[in-house]
């Protein structure tokens, strides 16, 4: 057809909204493929390696070395095998985690390089990538010069983090390493543990595991410490990480491609609305409204199909190096990247499913009109709608009454300025009230809960006086049944007058630690209040217990139930005066092969610091992506208001009005919104954070407190505002153009 | 007759307010002649021409077209008759800005049954050699010239048109006029003229007057004129 010739000629006259919706496209469509592929092929990589590498059920500790393994292994159909391991300084800020070579369950994969030997070490590759090890490098551990071999993953450790409760990875200042058994032997000083994994697939992980705790009780034998890996952060943390991935999978692109609908509504409907001579004539020349849907239609077509593909071919292309990105922080051998088809063909469809439906409607709704009505232009005149007949503004002054009428007149333009100012504010805030709540729970949240600087944790209950200047509780971990998922939490007995942890309620006040008191995303987990009791179950003994909760602190330094330590001891049948660890200001000297593990506040925060690092790359991604949504968004606009302002702001020309006071009034117009728009997007975005963290505690038994600095909300509306400022400068030139004979021609027609 | 109105009527209706644009308005044109329909503003010219270009619907009465009621035409039989028997040109020309000239023609062959070549109107408007030009780029005159090409070039039984010269100089309307009279004859074409200007009366075979939605006054001219030598 050969109106069908002027779709690129007016594309090209008219730039600013078709590229727009252009950039919306390949960004959604990018995001789609990207996100959704990323997902399936980390799932795919994650499910092969636990499954191919034997990954545990759960590790656990005992009082006692198993001497009869190969019989429990036969009445239990499992395969045990006891494993060991030793941190040990490189420096000061540096740990590497060194483990002996297993043979049965939780197997190294190569991901380069070959196995070890006597002599030689594996790392893992994130370590040896952020600290500059090669293979073939000499790495000394313990004064031994060891050979890098190759680097490896771990199936228990694919998430590498020091300790249970750290929240990131952070290559540089802690990894794992393995050596073989008769290098490892040889040194004396190892923490040593079981891994079970039991081979029937057909029977429930925890029945199983309760039977063989149950057994080594039997035998006399009493287990000290037992992590099912479905509570294992080391595995959850990337289980819940993917789910988040998967989650936003989806939502986000369909979220930018409705912006991108309204984008190309306006578009089309202001097109129809100027072709409405031209259409009407077409109608007058016999063409039937079939056909002329038929050409409009090519516009957001064209412009579907473009971003579609140029979006879903960025999307291909960045999966291969956005997997390798996150398998910086995941430590999995990457299987073959898949792409699948079914996703492609989705993301090619979606834009134009989208945009043509949003199009149609919008056509169908306009050729109503009649041929006459069309040629006549009626729609031109613009009719005065609810918001401008209801706002009084009549005490404004001329140049108010003037921007706010602006941003009145066309509704859809406001609804599109205002959506894509709140989405752009959403993404920018997401990185930032991250980063803010992070802190926040790091910072004053730990440091003003926990006033101890070390923990120790023995591998065995100890009755004696503890060392001088500590201070000794007791603990186990329990679980709490629900249909939805088990709950795991630890309930510590601690000094009723204890002078290592400050605890307290939601108005400041501090809490009798003469009480049970649980903290507040423990509570929320488990529906419980105060005065509330339910059931825990001891994950060691399997023992049921009746909890009665007395107060709720407002702290998420972790899921703890905390209570006088004789109590805790009298409840889970520990002898009296027995403790499991010790609390102290100071670092202590005690052999590591008594402990299960040592931690230092002190050096989880400055991990924690370190490990925020990435996040600020990721940080710098969100804000480039909102600066680009926020750019397309508010240069759309102006460009519109330009647009459909010409014979206006030609006519203050003819009229003697200043370039200044024209800019003035033409392009501040819509600040009003853009500030608008950023204030609604600031508790949206800290709800929806919220109600993702809750919903991501279900898998990991991390909580935040959503919480925003100031400083940021202010930086990022400094970005919006930048942003607009921009698009102003970008707009200048075009409304300069504008020529007075535009208001004559104007009249004419 | 080849164009026949008997008792049409047409209302609009401003909220409750009835404005009768015609009132039991009858006229008749033969096969092959220019007519004429001169009137004020306000007259019911816009709205008889738009009905006869079966764009708009009469409240009641008859237009006949070659024996053909339109009135009775649901909106796919009348855009058929659009499509086959009728040209329009306007006042202010209606080209579609970004297609050239010879693609403002296409647009309307490319849906005629037995179109003219392009080339062949755009010699007879006289304007073949801006074929590739963009209708911004040419004259008011050339551009209603584009327009009359774009009418003829499905060879239309009926040619309607809306005030062509309203928007042209005395010269240019001349010619435009002229125009007109020389496809009337080399097509056989039946013309109707709606104008204010009374002097284009003078190339007419019948002018109708029409005032408040009614003839007033019919006139079958003896002598038509050519358009060179008409002034006013």
């Amino acid at each position: 057809m050969t109106l069908n010739k002027k779709i690129k000629r007016t594309i090209l006259e008219n730039k600013s909204p078709y590229i727009g919706s252009l950039v919306l496209i390949i960004i959604s469509c990018t995001l789609y493929i990207l996100l959704n592929m990323l997902s399936v092929n980390l799932s795919e990589s994650v499910n092969s390696f636990e499954r191919d590498y034997i990954q545990e059920d759960a590790s656990f500790s005992t009082n006692v070395s198993l001497d009869n393994i190969s019989e429990l292994e036969n009445k239990f159909n499992a395969k045990i095998e006891q494993g060991a391991s030793f941190d040990y300084n490189i420096s000061d800020s540096k740990t590497l985690r060194v483990f002996r070579v297993n043979e049965k369950v939780n197997l190294p994969a190569i991901i380069e390089g070959r196995a070890v030997q006597q002599g030689e070490v594996l790392l893992d590759p994130a370590f040896a990538n952020a600290n500059g090890y090669k293979i073939g490098d000499s790495l000394n551990i313990k004064n031994k010069p060891y050979k890098i071999a190759g680097f490896f993953s771990l199936p228990n450790y694919i998430y590498i983090i020091k300790s249970q409760s750290d929240l990131l990875s952070d290559a540089n200042s802690f990894g794992i390493a393995m050596i073989s058994k008769s290098d490892f032997d040889s040194y004396k000083s190892a923490k040593t543990f079981y891994s079970i994994k039991f081979n029937s697939d057909n029977q429930n992980v925890k029945t199983q595991s309760e039977a063989f705790r149950g057994e080594l009780t039997k035998q006399g034998v009493a287990v000290t410490q037992w992590t099912d890996t479905a509570n294992n952060n080391r595995v959850t943390l990337v289980t819940a990480k993917m789910e988040g991935i998967g989650k936003v999978s989806t939502l986000l692109p369909v979220v930018i491609l409705l912006l991108t609908c309204v984008l190309t509504g306006i578009v089309i409907l202001r097109m129809i609305k100027q072709d409405s001579v031209i259409i009407g004539t077409l109608y007058a020349q016999g063409y039937r409204k079939k056909e002329i849907i038929n050409h409009y239609m090519r516009y957001p077509l064209v412009i579907a199909i473009l971003g579609g593909v140029t979006g879903t071919i960025f999307g291909i292309i960045t999966i291969r190096p956005m997997t390798a990105f996150m398998l910086q922080y995941f430590n999995i051998p990457l299987s073959n990247s898949v792409i699948s088809p079914i996703q492609i063909i989705i993301s090619l469809l979606l834009p134009v499913l989208f945009l043509m439906l949003s199009s149609l409607y919008i056509l169908i709704k306009e050729l109503r009109r009649s041929p006459v009505s069309l040629m006549r232009g009626d729609a031109k005149t613009g009719k005065v709608n609810f918001i401008e007949r209801r706002v009084r503004l009549d005490k404004f002054k001329f140049k108010t009454k003037f921007k706010l009428r602006e941003q009145f007149r066309s509704l859809s333009r406001l609804i599109f300025l205002l959506f894509g100012v709140i989405l752009a504010t959403m993404f920018l805030l997401l990185g930032f009230t991250a980063k803010s709540s992070m802190d926040y729970l790091m910072g004053e949240n730990i440091t003003n809960t926990l006033l101890f600087k070390y923990e120790y944790i023995y591998n065995t209950l100890h009755i004696d006086y503890p060392l001088e200047g500590t201070e000794a509780f007791s603990g186990s971990e329990f679980i709490m049944k629900k249909d939805s998922g088990d709950v795991a939490f630890t309930i510590s007995g601690i000094q009723p007058d204890t002078q290592m942890i400050i605890l307290k309620d939601k108005k400041g006040n501090v809490l009798n630690t003469n009480e049970s008191i649980i903290t507040q995303p423990l509570a929320e987990k488990l529906g419980i209040k105060e005065g509330g009791s339910f059931e825990a179950v001891n994950q060691v003994t399997s023992k049921t217990y009746k909890i009665t909760v007395d107060k709720i602190a407002n702290s998420y330094i972790g899921e703890y139930i905390f209570m006088p330590i004789d109590k805790f001891n009298s409840m889970v049948g520990y002898p009296e005066g027995s403790y499991i660890g010790l609390w102290s200001k100071q670092k202590l000297d005690i052999d590591e092969k008594y402990l299960y593990s040592v931690s230092s506040v002190d050096d989880t925060i400055n991990n924690f610091k370190a490990s925020m690092q990435p996040l600020q790359s990721a940080l710098g991604v969100m804000g480039l992506l909102s600066f680009i949504i926020g750019l397309v968004v508010i240069h759309v606009v102006i460009s519109l208001i330009i647009e459909e302002n010409k014979p206006t702001i030609s006519l203050m020309k003819v009229f003697g009005y200043r370039k200044k006071e024209i800019n003035s009034l033409i392009l501040n117009s819509p600040w009003i919104i853009i500030v608008l728009g950023y204030i609604i997007g600031i508790p949206l975005i800290m709800s929806l954070m919220d109600l993702a963290f809750k919903s991501a505690m279900q898998s990991i038994d991390i909580a935040f407190p959503i919480v925003i600095d100031y400083v940021y909300i202010i930086a990022g509306f400094v970005v919006i505002y930048a942003t607009y400022e921009l698009s102003k400068a970008m707009s200048k030139r075009k409304l300069n153009r504008i020529e007075m004979s535009e208001a004559i021609k104007a009249g004419k027609e | 007759m080849f164009l026949e109105i008997q008792n049409l009527k047409k209302s609009y209706f401003n909220g409750n307010i009835e404005t009768k644009v015609l009132k039991d308005l009858n006229m008749s044109l033969d096969k092959g002649e220019i007519g004429v329909i001169l009137g004020p503003s306000g007259s019911g010219k816009s709205t008889l021409m738009n009905i006869i270009g079966g764009i708009d619907r009469a409240d009641g009465g008859s237009v006949k077209i070659d024996g053909a009621d339109i009135t009775k035409f649901n909106d796919s039989h009348l855009t058929n008759y659009r499509r086959d028997e009728l040209g329009f040109i306007f006042q202010f020309y209606n080209l579609v800005p970004n297609l050239t000239v010879g693609e403002n023609i296409e647009v309307v062959a490319n849906i005629s049954k037995s179109p003219i070549s392009i080339d062949e109107v755009l010699k007879a408007v006289g304007i073949l050699d801006k074929k590739h030009r963009f209708p911004r780029e040419l004259s008011g005159g050339e551009q209603q010239r584009v327009s009359i090409a774009r009418a003829i070039v499905k060879n239309p039984k009926l040619l309607l048109c809306d005030e062509v010269t309203g928007a042209l100089d005395y010269t240019t309307s001349k010619e435009i006029l002229k125009l007109i009279q020389q496809i009337n004859a080399k097509y056989q074409t039946t013309i109707l003229i709606i104008t204010h200007n009374t002097a284009i009366s003078a190339i007419a075979n019948r002018v109708y007057w029409l005032r408040e939605g009614q003839i007033v006054q019919e006139k079958i001219n003896s002598e038509i004129l050519p358009a060179e030598r008409i002034e006013w």
